[in-house]
């Protein structure tokens, strides 16, 4: 598995993991949606979510070392660009779709929330994009 | 036809074959590319660039229509 493609499944697995205890926790009502605690709760993911990208990036560096220090090459890039674009077009209607919950008489904090859901989705996205066109070579 | 159904087919196995059994990761590391972009090309998942193309016939010391052909 190439550099290019682990980092694909760390964006994947770590944005998962951090973006899920945080909504898993709101959706469960084990903080407040509109609290101080959710504040806390995201700064802690966001702070994981780096912390665990770096580390496993430079394990995942470390491991294919040619990889990780080359440039990406021109198919690298064309999945790369690939991926991108499909993200931006789900973002874009993830981002329209936010006036169903603001027409719906969500607070701002809500809103927010639903809209950094529509940022983690289309991350989640290009990173399912990636690992599905590294895997069938293009 | 390739198995992606592109009408290009290449020999990019056999001159590798021809040139002391070379590795993808050796012809990879000569263009300037990864071993799994050189496989993807040499198994006609992806098409390369004129550039690479070019690159890896003369890796070869051959022409480009030596390593790769349209098929129809």
């Amino acid at each position: 598995m190439s550099f290019r493609e682990k980092s694909a499944w760390i964006t994947l697995l770590t944005v998962l993991a951090c973006f899920g205890v945080y909504y898993g926790s709101i959706v469960t009502g084990r903080v407040s949606a509109r609290g101080f605690d959710t504040l806390h709760l995201l700064a802690l993911c966001v702070v994981g979510l780096v912390a665990l990208q770096v580390t496993l990036t430079v394990i995942a560096a470390v491991t294919t070392p040619k990889d990780g220090r080359a440039p990406r090459d021109e198919r690298e890039k064309l999945i790369q660009w690939r991926s991108h674009t499909i993200g931006y077009y789900v973002l874009v209607v993830l981002v329209l779709g936010l006036f169903i919950p603001g027409h719906l008489g969500h607070t701002v904090i809500d809103m927010m929330n639903f809209a950094l859901l529509d940022v983690v989705l289309a991350t989640l996205v290009v990173a399912v994009a990636q690992i599905v066109m590294f895997r069938r070579g293009a | 036809m390739t198995p992606k159904g592109l009408p290009i087919v290449n020999q990019i196995r056999r001159l590798r074959f021809e040139h002391g059994e070379m590795t993808q990761s050796e012809l990879a590391e000569k263009i300037g590319m990864t071993r799994q972009t050189v496989a993807a090309i040499e198994a006609g998942k992806y098409s390369p660039s004129l550039e690479a193309a070019f690159r890896i016939a003369h890796v070869f010391g051959a022409g480009l229509d030596a390593v790769f052909q349209w098929e129809e």
